[in-house]
């Protein structure tokens, strides 16, 4: 399946970026499956950094695993390797130079992966499962930190078996983002704490949450310096609440908005909410994608407050996604898993998509991207865009 | 005695609160030292443990897991209070089970709606509501909660009638419910007998008392007001009118002597009625003094006071030569001196004002969208597991559901395999 060097898929028509295309219908868009994908669903993934050569893709799994896949310029994907915890891999991220990567599980310890040596080393530990886990990299310090349910937020230093510093939440830690120097966690019951990193971690305030069900994922943004400047979180039930640390005016800086629902304006029957299963920046560009539990993915930009896209909807329910940094074309990738439903109860199936996607400011100009915007704007449902 | 062991206990008697069962002291002792020392990740765990028992129960009787919970609840947080989240727990479990008709003479379930009941600020309403889902009737305790309610209200004829009711219905046990009916009745004509005998021995009955309602009001041109406290004999006097009502009612039950204010005369048959569309109509709080919701502060403006607060008898003082202390100046609350950042506003942020949300009324509201819920079509559905997610005190992710089901499914396999040593087969 060629993807690349194809001109009509991708271009600045006004039809947008997944050309109809003859695929079969699983495949909706033209997308790579990742080779031997782990056996269980895939709780998280993370791209290389750019600072690395070459293109990596971790995945961690529920089947105890994390594996390592070498995505290639063609959109294939070699695996590489793998390593073992004792329980579910729940987050997984890199250090910033790409060295290592490390991996939080339900075994309650997080384990350090030198790739140059394949070697895998616990660096922490928690009392309870650690859900989050990130790398931090201010000039005078860096340490991974480590969210858990047990209502603890640590900081280590890898190479000493105790904690640099270790903070005490109200709840358990559901999801953490990290861009230095700030850091926001979402926990149980609602709660939001933003952290500052300078110097050393401490608790910068604590906010009330701009959403009214679970907090699912979070997602910093940063501003036109590239300074980080507030945080898009997702609950539960279909809202993203876009939220800045220090606005001007948070009255109306601050919004929410629907999404990853179905039948928008049709009120005979019942509208469904999914969740929404994770957040992503573009690293450049600012907009933002959201995937859900209805199987769809959705880009939006924050500042025009407008959706930009929303995909077909695929088979299953999508759990994470993460933008690429490199190169001009970014690429998104998908894991589909079960997710628990009330209905549904499916032999569960996993797979990795690689999706092609020019995010549209790189290509169209300042104008066309204004034109779209307002055209979905038009049609698209009203109450989908602003809250 | 403050031996080694008891140290924690004598220490904190105070705010230990009272279980009707009686605490068990071992238990005691633990969760006191442990409250002390600080460590609560074991509490943490064990109440983790029950919280995904309750989501991964599937056997007949889901109530037990609630019920060990909340009497581990119990023990382990002596002071109740908000981190026990007992309240939550036991209101949780009552909404949960309001419909499961199997459970409504089951004494456990019985015993946690009165816990429930005695959290409340209006029990009495609970009890009734109780009473009109049917709902604890064949059970003694239901009885005896409800009508010691009564009593502490000073209300021992309608007490009594509750006990009658217990018997009409034939509670069980019915031995305890006669004995506690007894030790009602001794309590009663003790008190009785009391308050005769000290209208015995106060041998100037009315003379110099005043049996006034009114406060007294000076005269002339002082100013001054000392506070009028009635004591000893006045109190006696005025609330012995009622109390010596009281032998009589309740040798015949159809008395209405009383005059003073009783709400439920109409009900004179008795509580026995169940009032089904009673209750559609939340009952209103009586407390009302005491739940004015949160307003905004900056534009109220307190009522002018005169100089002494006090309304001043003929003649009206003159004009007084500077100006009444009257709060106009009400500044808005980002005008005074505060050190902090006026961008962050999210302190003092007005809040509109909520409705009054006692439990009766959360329990009604609960039981309307259940059957509106059941009739008419919803307008949004969740389309994940909201019941499993959120059943219990505190709320779970997705994930962590997914990791009691694996953790359960490991300890399965672990039990397998010891079961099974030679069988063991690599399966994940």
């Amino acid at each position: 399946m060629s993807l690349f060097g194809t001109t009509t898929g991708f271009g600045t028509g006004g039809t947008g970026v997944f050309g109809n295309a003859a695929t079969d219908s699983h495949n909706p868009m033209k997308d790579v499956e990742v080779t031997s994908p782990p056996d269980d669903s895939i709780s998280c993934l993370a791209f290389s950094p750019p600072t690395m050569p070459g293109n990596f893709l971790i995945g961690g799994s529920w089947a105890n695993d994390v594996r390592c896949w070498e995505v290639q310029d063609n959109g294939q994907t070699v695996p590489k390797a793998q390593q073992m915890h004792t329980g579910p891999v729940l987050d997984a991220c890199w250090s910033d130079d790409g060295s290592k990567v490390f991996t939080a599980s339900c075994d309650k310890t997080a384990k350090m992966w030198d790739l140059n040596s394949n070697q895998a080393m616990q660096i922490a530990q928690h009392d309870g499962p650690i859900k989050a886990i990130h790398w931090i990299k201010a000039p005078n310090y860096s340490c991974i930190m480590t969210g858990s349910w047990d209502k603890t937020l640590k900081f280590w230093d890898t190479r000493s078996p105790n904690p640099m510093m270790s903070l005490q939440m109200p709840e358990r830690c559901y999801c953490a983002d990290v861009v230095y120097p700030m850091a926001v966690v979402a926990t149980a019951e609602r709660g939001l704490i933003v952290y500052q990193l300078e110097n050393q971690p401490s608790e910068f305030r604590r906010i009330d949450s701009p959403l009214k069900h679970q907090h699912r994922c979070v997602a910093i943004f940063k501003d036109k310096q590239n300074k980080p400047t507030g945080f898009a979180l997702g609950s539960i039930e279909g809202r993203v609440a876009i939220h800045y640390i220090n606005p001007p005016n948070p009255a109306k800086d601050n919004f929410t908005f629907k999404c990853h629902r179905s039948n928008g304006t049709n009120t005979t029957t019942p509208q469904d909410i999914y969740a929404v299963n994770a957040i992503s920046f573009h690293p450049v560009h600012g907009t933002l994608a959201t995937v859900g539990s209805d199987g769809r993915f959705s880009f939006w930009d924050k500042d025009a407050r407008t959706k930009l896209k929303t995909s077909e909807q695929l088979d299953q329910p999508i759990t994470a996604c993460c933008f690429q940094p490199q190169r001009q074309h970014l690429c998104i990738c998908f894991q589909l898993r079960l997710v628990e439903g009330p209905r549904v109860l499916q032999p569960p199936e996993k797979e990795l998509h690689l999706l092609e996607e020019r995010c549209r400011g790189a290509e169209a100009s300042e104008q066309e991207m204004i034109r779209r915007a307002k055209s979905h704007l038009l049609w698209g449902n009203a109450e989908d865009l602003l809250h | 005695m403050a031996e080694g062991g008891d140290v924690e206990w004598e220490l904190s008697k105070e705010n230990i609160q009272p279980l009707r069962r009686g605490r068990a002291i071992s238990a005691l002792q633990e969760a006191l030292s442990q409250q002390q020392d600080g460590v609560i990740s074991a509490i943490n765990q064990q109440r983790q443990a029950f919280e995904s028992e309750l989501r991964m129960y599937d056997g007949d009787d889901p109530l037990d897991v609630w019920d060990r919970y909340i009497k581990w609840t119990e023990q382990t947080f002596p002071q109740g209070g908000k981190e026990s989240n007992l309240n939550t727990l036991l209101e949780r479990v009552v909404t949960k089970f309001t419909e499961e008709k199997k459970y409504h003479n089951d004494p456990r379930y019985v015993e946690l709606w009165i816990k429930f009941a005695e959290s409340c600020p209006e029990p009495l309403d609970l009890f009734r509501y109780m009473q009109a889902q049917g709902i604890g009737l064949t059970q003694a305790s239901f009885y005896i909660a409800w009508s010691e309610e009564h009593e502490n209200q000073g209300n021992s004829r309608k007490a009594d009638l509750v006990y009658q009711e217990g018997f009409k219905k034939c509670a069980q046990p019915h031995d305890k419910l006669q004995q506690f009916h007894k030790a009602l009745q001794a309590r009663v004509s003790r008190q009785v007998m009391m308050n005769v005998e000290e209208d015995d021995s106060d041998d100037e009955p009315k003379q110099p008392e005043r049996v006034s309602l009114a406060d007294l009001k000076h005269r002339g041109k002082k100013k001054a007001i000392a506070p009028v406290n009635r004591t000893g004999p006045a109190i006696r006097n005025i609330s012995r009118g009622l109390q010596s009502h009281g032998a009589p009612v309740l040798r015949n039950a159809s008395n209405s002597q009383l005059v003073i204010f009783d709400e439920n005369k109409s009900q004179n048959a008795g509580p026995s009625e169940p009032k089904l569309e009673s209750w559609m109509a939340p009952p209103t709080s009586r407390a009302k003094e005491n739940e004015q919701g949160p307003e905004r502060w900056c534009d109220v403006k307190m009522p002018q006071k005169s100089k002494f607060g006090h309304t001043v008898m003929p003649p009206p003082p003159p004009k007084p030569t500077f100006q009444p202390f009257v709060e106009e100046s009400d500044q808005p609350p980002t005008m005074t001196p505060c050190k902090i950042n006026p961008a962050v506003n999210t302190v003092l942020s007005s809040r509109k004002p909520r409705k009054e949300e006692t439990p009766l009324k959360r329990l009604q509201e609960h039981h309307q969208q259940q059957k509106e819920a059941e009739s008419g079509k919803p307008q949004e559905q969740s389309m994940y597991c909201k019941e499993l997610l959120l059943s219990g005190a505190t709320e779970f992710c997705f994930e962590e559901l997914r990791a009691e089901r694996y953790f359960k499914k490991m300890a399965q396999e672990s039990q397998e395999v010891k079961s099974h040593p030679a069988s063991a087969s690599a399966s994940n």
